[in-house]
């Protein structure tokens, strides 16, 4: 097991490294990042200082380095757009971001799993085609429209805040959650529904849930304890995976509601060609993906002991 | 039924109140599963009965419901697909197709208890393998936990697993195949049943395994005095095991009858057929082996008559024309009539003569 | 030794006894071989029964009626639309629909109508290029990678883990910003972000089939390297690939839409549906415009759906097993 995270821990390392490197190579080689672009002007000033910021008058490895010294030491200079502090931005978009993402799972899990497993055991009854139609437009349905949708229906009803937002009122960070977390759940609860469901249907037809059964078990414990361990390793695999993704930035939901978070930021940074901005995000995203990911191999050799060995 | 309806307490349920009924006993039974294909009758009218200290063997190729009569005693036929459109089971004449759910599950894995033909997929890979036979004991008897791990402890120690300390701990795959066999014996036995129904126990090890295994089988039945019935299509298995046999083909029984009289004088074509594709080592000149020509029919489409015609070397139209029940043999000289031999084919009397020919040096 | 077909055995038909007779004969050494000429009627056989098993799945059928429909729009929306997509009328903006524009008019007073025709032709290009693109790189790399193993097996993994480190959207976002923005560069964008996937499932199987018998015996034969991977290989591998390239296509027009919603990508001056969409953000909770999000969406949802209802009944009908 030690021998297994190890390896793991490695390979994600070599992974970060690789990634980094091409965001590097994508952003600052290919196209001067700093210079003007489109309708953007950039200070002259600004422009030397962050020349001289990520070392671009030095040969191609040590710019290289110094772009990973700057990261990893959170210092990431000043932004085009308002001339803030880069990590200051960060600071505040992190939790917000955050906060939704472990929200947004929460719901996902929770009516993710109860619906997939409800549908499993009452297969080809009504109760599953309805949780399966319901699922499958969940899954087709993209989030944007999802979002736009619950936006024109319900921000500015009820306790939903109007968006956008309005700056002389102060909401609750509850309040402004609700319709965000929801957008984000909806896709991925279906999708949790759908591979419960699934594996679940799977898992019952294998020998030792006939077994338990065998056993005497009441089904309750049949399906709550033989047949749950085991079909449920596929779903916190994904949703370990899904987390990774939210914590990187929702970008389009944050978009819709204008949620201070990090997808909002960045994707108000593309529009602007703010590289300060797109960078580090980039590379945080990068990193809490391949971060999740890695846990989650961990956690999949716990659940199921027949990796564990090898 | 003489005796009065239960009151609800636990177990209640009087192995020792009748005894004239046999231990378990299966009437008529008849399975049917609506498929998409029309109706599969995997079990389509089989009485057999089985009793204490007895072994009972029950062969045939694969898809001839002898699964599927065995899951059924169990309740681990899911209804629907499946139907029961007719006949019962009965333990010791009480019929365990008319229990309420609740009152079938105190029996399952206490009063009969299964064991499966692959081990390794029948045990859970995620749970211990210790705390697999805890469960089975914890379900059916309200001991600690600490009792229970003792109990395991002596059971794996009982069906020879060396180190039961260690391997209590460990999971299903840490297991060999015949290691996990033995622990699922260990857990089938937990409880003490009465009834252990072994499907096909042997078919997935290696075959120094299996006499392993069948030997294991043979000492806790005389030393508890369970009834086994074993399902299997290994008749070698069968040969040296059982103390009766029922061959069965496409869902119907068509021979029944002792070892010897099924081995040695069968009368039932499939019956020959199956012997006959068989090397035996009771014989010092080996006759030449004869394989069953084609697959056995499917279920939804059994052929009209005997189901067996189209593959049997002794077809006439004779055979086409009437469903052959199961007659009771009966002998011209006075060799081993015990009256249980008995065969579902009009022409056994050729069969009989025809084996004996190939049984003759 | 397969199992042989059902049909190979009548029951009903009465066997004469001199055939019976011979019933127990010892079984001749070529019944299981497949006649080399059978090779194509077995082939045919084979799409008949996944053609069989397809129709069973009512939406499966309805989302291949809703994909030809589509392809239709897109091969002759340029005789279809009533307008030029493109052409505005600022005298005539954030319409509702009418008999002049039945979807209304948007910000620009462009007929909405026809945008959404336009956008199907770009959601089909988009879709499908990837798809195709995806594949071949996929199965060409995973093949290699499945069969050759080794060094050049460990290289195209650790590519594959490389790019599967970016979280999809901001994969896509990071290359378009590289190569800028334009249709081609979206189609290359999610190309080089799906292919990872098709090159692992088809490393996969390829895995589990170079050691299957059936090859072993085309090796012990001397069949060519090459041989052995597009006859033998390729045939029975390809399934779980094709499933999941098809199934991308809906992806990747919801990948398109997403970055068009966001500004990037699709550029400004070709109606895209993401971007009718963000046109109408401002005005969404004006009274009387949820047409201009309203009917993007409504494409957006029946493309998905229809392409999503082709995937799945393909996966049910191609292979049951991936169930």
């Amino acid at each position: 097991m030690a021998k297994f995270i190890t390896r793991r821990l490695a390979h994600a390392v070599l992974v970060i490294i690789a990634a980094t490197f091409l965001i590097y190579l994508g952003l600052f080689v290919l196209g001067d990042p700093f210079a003007s672009s489109g309708e953007k002007t950039v200070p002259p000033e600004i422009q030397e200082a962050l020349r001289e910021k990520f070392g671009m008058n030095q040969p191609f490895f040590m710019q290289y380095l110094t772009y990973l010294q700057n990261m990893f030491t959170f210092d990431f200079g000043i932004d085009f757009e308002q001339r803030r502090d880069v990590g200051e931005m960060l600071a505040a978009a992190v939790p917000a971001t955050a906060r939704l993402a472990v929200i947004a799972i929460l719901i996902e899990i929770v009516i993710g799993l109860t619906a997939g497993i409800v549908a499993a055991v009452s297969q080809y009854t009504f109760r599953d085609v309805f949780i399966t139609i319901i699922t499958t437009l969940g899954i087709g349905i993209p989030v944007f429209v999802i979002g736009i949708g619950l936006r024109a229906g319900l921000s500015g009803e009820w306790v939903f805040p109007a968006v956008p937002r309005s700056f002389t009122v102060e909401t609750p960070w509850w309040q402004e959650i609700i319709l965000p977390a929801f957008t984000l759940a909806i896709l991925d609860a279906a999708f949790i529904a759908r591979l419960m469901r699934g594996s679940m249907l799977e898992v019952l037809r294998a020998d030792y849930v006939r077994t338990a059964r065998a056993k005497g078990l009441s089904e309750r414990k049949v399906i709550g304890k033989h047949a749950f361990r085991n079909s449920v390793i596929p779903v916190v695999t994904y949703t370990g995976v899904s987390l990774g993704v939210l914590l990187g930035g929702a970008l389009i939901t944050e978009t819709i509601f204008e949620y201070q978070g990090l997808g909002f930021l960045l994707v108000r940074a593309i529009q602007q060609h703010n590289n300060p901005v797109i960078v580090p995000i980039v590379v945080f995203a990068v990193l809490t993906f391949v971060v999740l990911s890695t846990l989650v191999d961990i956690l999949y050799a716990y659940l199921d002991p027949r990796i564990r060995l090898h | 039924m003489a005796r009065t309806e239960t009151t609800g307490s636990t177990t209640d349920f009087d192995l020792d109140g009748a005894p004239a009924a046999p231990l378990l006993e299966i009437d008529d039974l008849r399975v049917h599963f609506k498929t998409d294909h029309g109706v599969v009758k995997a079990v389509d009218g089989v009485s057999w009965h089985v009793d204490e200290g007895e072994t009972l063997a029950i062969v045939g190729e694969s898809g001839s419901g002898k699964s599927v009569s065995a899951m059924s005693i169990l309740g681990l036929v899911p209804t629907p697909p499946a139907t029961f459109p007719s006949g019962d089971i009965r333990l010791r004449g009480r019929s365990i197709l008319k229990m309420p759910e609740k009152q079938q599950r105190k029996l399952r894995g206490k009063e009969i208890a299964m064991i499966f033909q692959d081990p390794l997929t029948a045990l859970n890979p995620v749970f211990k393998v210790g705390d697999q036979i805890a469960e089975m004991i914890r379900t059916h008897q309200d001991v600690t936990k600490t009792v229970a791990r003792r109990r395991v402890l002596d059971l794996l120690g009982e069906v020879g697993i060396p180190n039961p300390g260690v391997r209590i701990n460990q999971y299903p795959h840490e297991f060999s195949g015949g290691m996990r066999q033995r622990a699922m014996i260990a857990m089938a036995l937990a409880n003490d049943p009465k009834v252990l129904l072994a499907d096909e126990p042997t078919t997935a090890l290696d075959v120094t395994i299996q006499a392993q295994i069948m030997l294991l089988l043979e000492k806790l039945r005389q030393e508890r005095n369970t009834a086994i019935v074993l399902i299997t299509h290994d008749l070698g298995l069968v040969a040296s095991h059982a103390d009766r046999i029922n061959v069965m083909y496409a869902g119907r029984i068509v021979e029944a009858g002792s070892c010897d009289d099924v081995f040695y004088r069968p009368q039932h074509a499939y019956t020959f057929g199956l012997l006959s594709s068989l090397a035996r080592m009771d014989k010092k000149r080996q006759s030449r082996l004869l394989p069953i020509k084609g697959v056995p029919p499917s279920l939804s489409k059994v052929p009209p008559g005997c189901p067996f015609h189209p593959r049997c070397h002794f077809a006439t139209e004779g055979c086409v024309e009437v469903v052959p029940t199961l007659e009771t043999v009966v002998r011209s000289e006075a060799m081993n009539g015990d009256g249980l031999h008995r065969a579902a084919c009009i022409h056994s009397d050729q069969v009989e003569i025809a084996f004996s020919e190939r049984l003759a040096p | 030794m397969t199992t042989p077909p059902q049909s190979g055995h009548e029951p009903d038909t009465h066997v004469p006894a001199e055939v019976l007779m011979t019933a127990f004969e010892s079984p001749d050494p070529d019944a299981d071989a497949v006649p080399s000429g059978q090779n194509k009627a077995k082939a045919s056989g084979q799409l008949r029964d996944i053609w069989r098993r397809y129709k069973r799945n009512k939406l499966a059928v309805v989302g291949l009626v809703v994909v030809v429909f589509l392809m239709f729009l897109a091969i002759l929306q340029p005789w279809i639309t009533p307008y030029d997509p493109m052409e505005q009328n600022l005298l005539n903006t954030e319409n509702p629909p009418s008999a002049d524009h039945w979807f209304g008019t948007d910000s620009l007073g462009r007929d909405m109508f026809s945008a959404i025709i336009y956008g199907v032709r770009l959601a089909m290009i988009v879709g499908w290029s990837v798809m195709f693109l995806s594949l071949v790189v996929g199965l060409a790399l995973g093949a290699i990678a499945g069969y050759r193993g080794g060094a050049i097996d460990s290289l195209i993994m650790r590519v594959t883990d490389i790019v599967l480190a970016f979280p999809a959207l901001i994969g896509a976002i990071l290359v378009v910003q590289i190569f800028g923005n334009g249709v081609w560069q979206v189609i290359i964008a999610l190309a080089i972000l799906s292919w990872p996937t098709a090159a692992r499932l088809m490393r996969g199987s390829t895995l589990s089939l170079r050691e299957s018998e059936y090859v072993e015996a085309a090796r012990s034969i001397g069949a060519s390297d090459t041989r052995i991977v597009t006859k033998h290989i390729l045939p029975n591998a390809i399934a779980p690939t094709l499933i999941y390239s098809f199934s991308h296509i809906g992806v990747a027009v919801v990948a398109m839409a997403s970055l068009a919603f966001l500004g990037i990508g699709i550029p400004a001056d070709k109606p895209e549906w993401g971007r009718m969409i963000a046109d109408a953000v401002p005005s969404l909770n004006v009274e009387g415009q949820a047409h201009m999000w309203v009917f993007p969406s409504l494409a957006i949802v029946v493309t998905t759906l229809a392409f999503a209802f082709v995937a799945d009944g393909l996966r049910d009908s191609i292979d049951p097993k991936l169930r």
